[in-house]
């Protein structure tokens, strides 16, 4: 009897217990969406355990395999912190995908001309490239949310599909950007100026992770500190309220998604110029989704994003080598991935938000009120 | 482009576009209670693989028309507790259920890998294969399965329901004003549950269609490829109105036969142009471009009975 009700007393507990509980819970949701997942590779007549333990083996068990971990996050963290900015305000960015082609497709038209730079210049500018470009794109749905109110979920979602076939197009053959009889869709290589350098000799380690978690930090801190950040935060909590505070909401709307679409650009640039040194055709297919779901499992916390990537990548990462060694299909990384997300939303939202309310304003709310009256 | 050719485009139309009317006849309910089901991608995809493996095991197709549905309404109804009850966002949740569903029906498809050699029975035609030689109209129409057939008749029957049954008026009720509907004594987490189940049944149902209305296979690796999202286009650009989301599947129907023409013929349009049409649409509709859309006043907003 004592043992049963020690639990629910502790998370009573007005302070401690309920911070316990909001830190645990997005863990409680990644437990079960992995026990799920013991369960499927269980029925495909995998043993979970030796499967989860190749999983992990293949994601920490070796420098190479670190490597790819952070390979994986590089443009999870990009896009994930994106996203991410708008959670804070409110606002679904779901456009990841469509930025990332725009910023693939920006970073590749500069990256495959041979120019007469130095690379560190080379490489800055197709970065630039890739997020004025996503940027412009993003600029779509942006202005749409801010000054005509149209709900930017439908439009950046249309829009992802656009950017795909946009993208398809650009590196389909007559397009000067497509590489010549190519026995799939793909752009011409970029020229090893515009590529990003490796840093671990023998993987492809490149310092997307670092631009990735650089810029994780510089917005949490930006959230945190500056009045920008503070606008974002007050814009949502409550729109209203930061209307009455004279807030400028329509130009906050507008830079917040803008945000997005530049990080999303980046994470395009990134990937093109780190790892697949081309543009494919379809070759974000599902980055950017993943993205959305790697802010979510940050509750839109800059630095929870980092998390989130690096887990998002040790189960890519570790995903693969699992594949190959215990012969679980390659999938079962998506579903996991998927199951997870699923269990962190249904078991953390709603009412966490909810309790906190009623109990005590969150310290951020108190703030904003603060200002406000 | 030759008669011929037109005639075997107009027959693709009504060939893609069926599968996408029944998807639509569920989404419109839903978001007419205010919720977006953006997991009907994922849905239709699990409709697509059942279909096919039950037509494969058993060889009627009635039967798979059942199990898939089946498996919507399951579906359906997590979607449901998930957005309605959890209240989790219900586009993101929609993304998860697409990603999960795209992994799962490949680890399933993994283990089906008879099928792969096999094609399975499709539905039968409603005509007698004598009409299929009258000139024209003959192969456009009658040559077409009875769930293509299906799908041209719901359209009415779901724009009857909506708005002359009360159900439909408390539907839209709902997605209009909860906070009303519930003052009147409607049971509005209720109707909302209704709503979204119908819309996992018929994206089942559309997937089935998709798989066993010509085709008879299923492919590895996102067979629907984004059908479901040309759907929730089709809403918006037909106005939640059933018909004339219908004309609209019609029509992004036809742009998709049309540009699986031109990729292995060629044409002076891009076909990666009329890929892009549905979502183009869409965006115009949304921006007030083309005609005044107006959703459902709490479209994509979840429901919070202990909110003033």
């Amino acid at each position: 009897m004592m043992k049963t009700k020690k639990h629910p007393e502790f998370f009573a507990l007005p302070g401690l217990g309920q911070l316990a509980l909001s830190g645990a819970r997005p863990l409680i949701g990644i437990f079960l969406g992995l026990l799920a997942g013991a369960g499927l590779i269980e029925l495909s007549g995998v043993n979970p355990l030796a499967a989860y333990a190749a999983m992990l083996n293949g994601a920490i068990g070796s420098p190479l395999a670190i490597s790819n971990v952070l390979v994986s996050a590089s443009p999870l963290l990009l896009t994930g912190v994106g996203v991410a900015i708008g959670i804070k305000a409110g606002l679904w960015n779901i456009g990841a995908e469509g930025y990332m082609y725009m910023g693939a497709l920006g970073a590749g038209a500069v990256g495959i001309v041979p120019l007469p730079l130095p690379p560190i210049v080379h490489i800055i500018l197709a970065l630039l490239a890739g997020a004025v470009v996503a940027g412009l794109w993003g600029l779509v749905p942006a202005y749409l949310r801010a000054f005509k109110g149209v709900n930017e979920v439908v439009t950046t979602i249309m829009m992802n599909y656009v950017a795909q076939y946009f993208t398809s197009w650009m590196v389909h053959e007559p397009q000067p950007m497509a590489e010549p009889g190519a026995f799939f869709p793909m752009s011409r290589k970029l020229v090893s100026s515009a590529q990003l350098p490796i840093l671990m000799p023998g993987s492809s380690l490149h310092p997307g992770f670092i631009i990735g978690i650089a810029a994780c930090i510089l917005f949490y801190l930006a959230i945190r500190f500056t009045p920008f950040g503070f606008r974002t935060r007050m814009l949502g909590a409550n729109p209203e309220a930061s209307r009455y505070a004279g807030v400028n909401v329509k130009r906050q709307i507008l830079f917040v998604l803008l945000i997005g679409a530049l990080m999303g650009g980046v994470a395009g640039a990134v990937e093109v110029m780190g790892l697949k040194l081309r543009v494919y055709q379809d070759f974000v297919s599902g980055a950017g989704f993943e993205g959305v779901a790697v802010a979510l499992l940050a509750a839109g916390n800059p630095l929870g994003v980092i998390a989130s990537a690096l887990f998002f990548g040790v189960l890519k990462a570790g995903g693969a080598a699992m594949s190959v060694s215990t012969g679980v299909g390659g999938p079962m990384t998506i579903v996991i991935e998927a199951l997870c997300v699923i269990f962190v939303i249904a078991v953390g939202y709603g009412e966490r938000k909810r309790l906190e309310r009623a109990d005590k304003p969150e310290k951020e709310d108190e703030e904003v009120i603060q200002h406000v009256g | 482009m030759s008669a011929d050719q037109i005639i075997s485009w107009l027959a693709a139309t009504l060939e893609w576009g069926g599968p996408l009317i029944l998807v639509s006849i569920g989404e419109v309910f839903a978001e007419r209670s205010g919720v977006i089901d953006v997991g009907i991608e994922g849905i239709m995809l699990c409709g697509a693989l059942v279909g096919v493996a039950i037509s494969f095991l058993t060889g009627n197709v009635l039967l798979a028309s059942i199990g898939g549905m089946f498996l919507g309404f399951v579906l359906g109804t997590a979607f449901a507790y998930l957005t309605v009850t959890r209240k989790t966002n219900q586009v993101v949740t929609g993304l998860m259920f697409n990603l999960a569903a795209l992994g799962g029906t490949n680890l399933v498809f993994a283990l089906l890998s008879a099928t792969r050699s096999h094609r399975v029975t499709t539905f039968p035609d409603l005509f007698p294969a004598s009409f299929g030689s009258i000139p024209i109209i003959g192969p456009v129409l009658f040559k077409q399965p009875v769930i293509t057939w299906i799908a041209l008749i719901l359209p009415f029957i779901a724009g009857w329901v909506l708005y002359h049954t009360d159900w439909g008026l408390n539907v839209r009720a709902v997605g209009d004003n909860p906070k009303a509907a519930a003052t009147a004594g409607l049971p509005v987490i209720k109707l909302k549950y209704q709503a979204v189940i119908l819309s996992g049944i018929f994206a089942a149902l559309g997937g089935v269609a998709l798989t066993l209305g010509e085709v008879g296979y299923f492919a590895s690796g996102g067979l629907t490829a984004g059908r479901g999202f040309i759907v929730l286009a089709a809403v918006v650009v037909g106005g939640w109105d059933p018909l004339k989301i219908a004309l609209a599947c019609l029509v992004f129907g036809a742009a998709d036969a049309a540009q699986l023409r031109m990729q292995t013929g060629g044409s002076i349009i891009p076909y990666q142009f009329l890929q892009m049409l549905p979502y183009l649409l869409t965006l115009a509709a949304l921006a007030g471009l083309v005609g005044r859309t107006r959703p459902p006043k709490t479209w994509g907003a979840p429901y919070d009975p202990a909110d003033v």
